[in-house]
Order: structure tokens, then C-alpha cells, then sequence
């Protein structure tokens, strides 16, 4: 079996948009999709190195694009109507749609809702079936304060991004059973400070 | 009755969420659409549920509406022949 390699992995929140600058239109996407871009940035991987046709996208949404839907649904007695720009978010692949545009990406990409269990597990079966040779592993949620009320959870925004790779050897080997995006993240991000 | 070209830029940057543009880099005749700001077919959507929202105008027909669209000072023009008294 093809060995795959986690070649880098960020984590960003709410706290990290304030900064970022990731173009013009940046601003207009639903926060979901702004975590998603900015965690993928955060890699810092030079897609111009690879064959984009090659590059697949998986993204999991924890709670789908519940917080946008309720935030688009908000503005239904506003004047003027709906917003047009929000209801385009009112799908969870949304996100995958903006990272493939940004980021010129023409692979194959999934959109998994409720967790990321089969998150890294689906991108390996991707790759290991030939329809890729790399995938951008993302993985969020966005609880906003009105969703949190609805569903009785804490209120919550980030998202994690990883970069899985065909071939490599070394401590980043992705094992048959893994499944948990944010250790990945803790131990790339830890021995980036080991240096 | 005139419409301050800034005050329609400021509202078209802030309905759009356009980032890092400032109402100057924005010029009077330059298209909204295309070349000139970028804008797409559902920011036109997005201006005109502003149109509604800012000034009252209605825009049942997009069709009708397309001329307002091409640049900021057609639809200050358009906004200022349609605004109610």
C-alpha cells in the first residue's frame, strides 16, 4: 500500500481573520469559508510546485453551514429582502468551491457533514485509488451565538488544514487508523517549534 | 438633488464587503462589472437589494436596471432619477 505523508497541518479561529488579507472579495464569504481559506494559507504550500489537476480537496463541516443558514434566514424581514452573497454560502462545500478557486485547484473534492472521523480516511482512499496525488485535508465549525441557542451547543469557530502527499518516509507517515485531525496538527505545529 | 459619488462608494464597499478598497481607488466611470471593480453577477444582486435597503428604489426588472449598473456615476444618475420624493 502507497505510504502518504502529512507534509503540513495549521489550526486558526475566529481571533486569527482580524489579520488576515486574502484579497478583495475576502470579506464577503460566510465565516465558515473565511476559517477554511485562512487554515489552508496557513499551510503555506506553493501550489505552482504541483499539477493542480492533481490536487484533491476534502472538507469537513462539524454542523454543515447551519450558522450561515441561520444568519441568511435572519435577513428575511430586512429591507431589500435575503442577501444574495450570503445564500451562496448556504451549502457546507461552499468553502471547497472558494479554496479551488483561490488556490486554481481542478482534483476531485468531497464535502463530509457532521465530524471528521472519515475525514484523512477518505482523502488516503482517494489518493490511493489514483485520482490524486495530494489532498488538502480540511476540517471546521462554526457555532455562531443564534445556532448555539437552537441546538444547545457552545458556541464555537475554527478550523483545522492538512496537507496529505503521496510518498515520504519519516514520523509523518499517515497510519491506516488515523483519524484525528487535531493531534496531527499539535505534532506538525510542535515540531515546527522544535525547529 | 445630487448623491455624493462617495457616499455611493462607501455604501457599495460596505453592502459588497469589499476589502482593502477605498471609496478614492474607486473611479466615477470605471465599469463596476468586469475589468474594472471585479464585481459579479451576484454582487449586481447584492446592489440591488442595497438599492432597496439605502434609497427605497425597487428593481423588479435586473434587465431594466443593467444601464444603472455600468458604472458608479450611472447608478448615482439612476438612483437619484428613481429615489421617491
Amino acid at each position: 500500500m502507497d505510504k502518504l505523508t502529512v507534509t503540513a497541518a495549521s489550526r486558526v479561529t475566529a481571533a486569527d481573520l482580524a489579520t488576515a488579507r486574502l484579497g478583495s472579495r475576502f470579506g464577503r464569504m460566510d465565516l465558515f469559508s473565511q476559517l477554511a481559506l485562512l487554515a489552508v494559507e496557513s499551510l503555506g504550500i506553493n501550489f505552482d510546485s504541483l499539477a493542480r489537476d492533481r490536487v484533491a480537496i476534502c472538507l469537513a463541516a462539524a454542523t454543515s453551514s447551519l450558522a450561515t443558514d441561520v444568519e441568511f434566514w435572519k435577513g428575511r424581514d430586512a429591507a431589500g429582502g435575503l442577501s444574495p452573497t450570503l445564500f451562496t454560502y448556504t451549502l457546507p462545500s461552499a468553502a471547497i468551491g472558494e479554496l479551488a478557486i483561490r488556490h486554481r485547484l481542478t482534483g476531485p473534492n468531497l464535502c463530509l457533514v457532521g465530524g471528521d472521523a472519515l475525514l484523512l480516511a477518505e482523502a488516503a482512499d482517494l489518493i490511493r485509488r489514483g485520482e490524486a496525488d495530494a489532498c488538502v485535508c480540511v476540517s471546521g465549525d462554526v457555532v455562531s451565538a443564534a445556532l448555539a441557542e437552537l441546538i444547545r451547543v457552545p458556541a464555537t469557530a475554527g478550523a483545522s488544514a492538512l496537507f496529505l502527499q503521496r510518498g515520504g518516509e519519516g514520523p509523518h507517515v499517515l497510519r491506516e487508523n488515523d483519524r484525528d485531525i487535531a493531534s496531527w496538527c499539535a505534532v506538525i505545529s510542535g515540531a515546527k517549534n522544535l525547529g | 438633488m445630487t448623491l455624493s459619488p462617495i457616499e455611493l462608494k462607501t455604501k457599495i464597499i460596505d453592502s459588497l464587503k469589499l476589502q482593502d478598497i477605498t471609496p478614492a481607488q474607486i473611479d466615477d466611470d470605471a465599469p463596476l462589472f468586469g475589468a474594472g471593480l471585479g464585481l459579479d453577477s451576484i454582487d449586481a444582486l447584492e446592489l440591488v437589494v442595497m438599492l432597496e435597503k439605502e434609497y427605497g428604489i425597487v428593481v423588479k426588472d435586473i434587465e431594466e436596471g443593467r444601464p444603472a449598473f455600468k458604472s458608479v456615476r450611472t447608478l448615482a444618475e439612476f438612483i437619484v432619477a428613481k429615489r421617491p420624493a
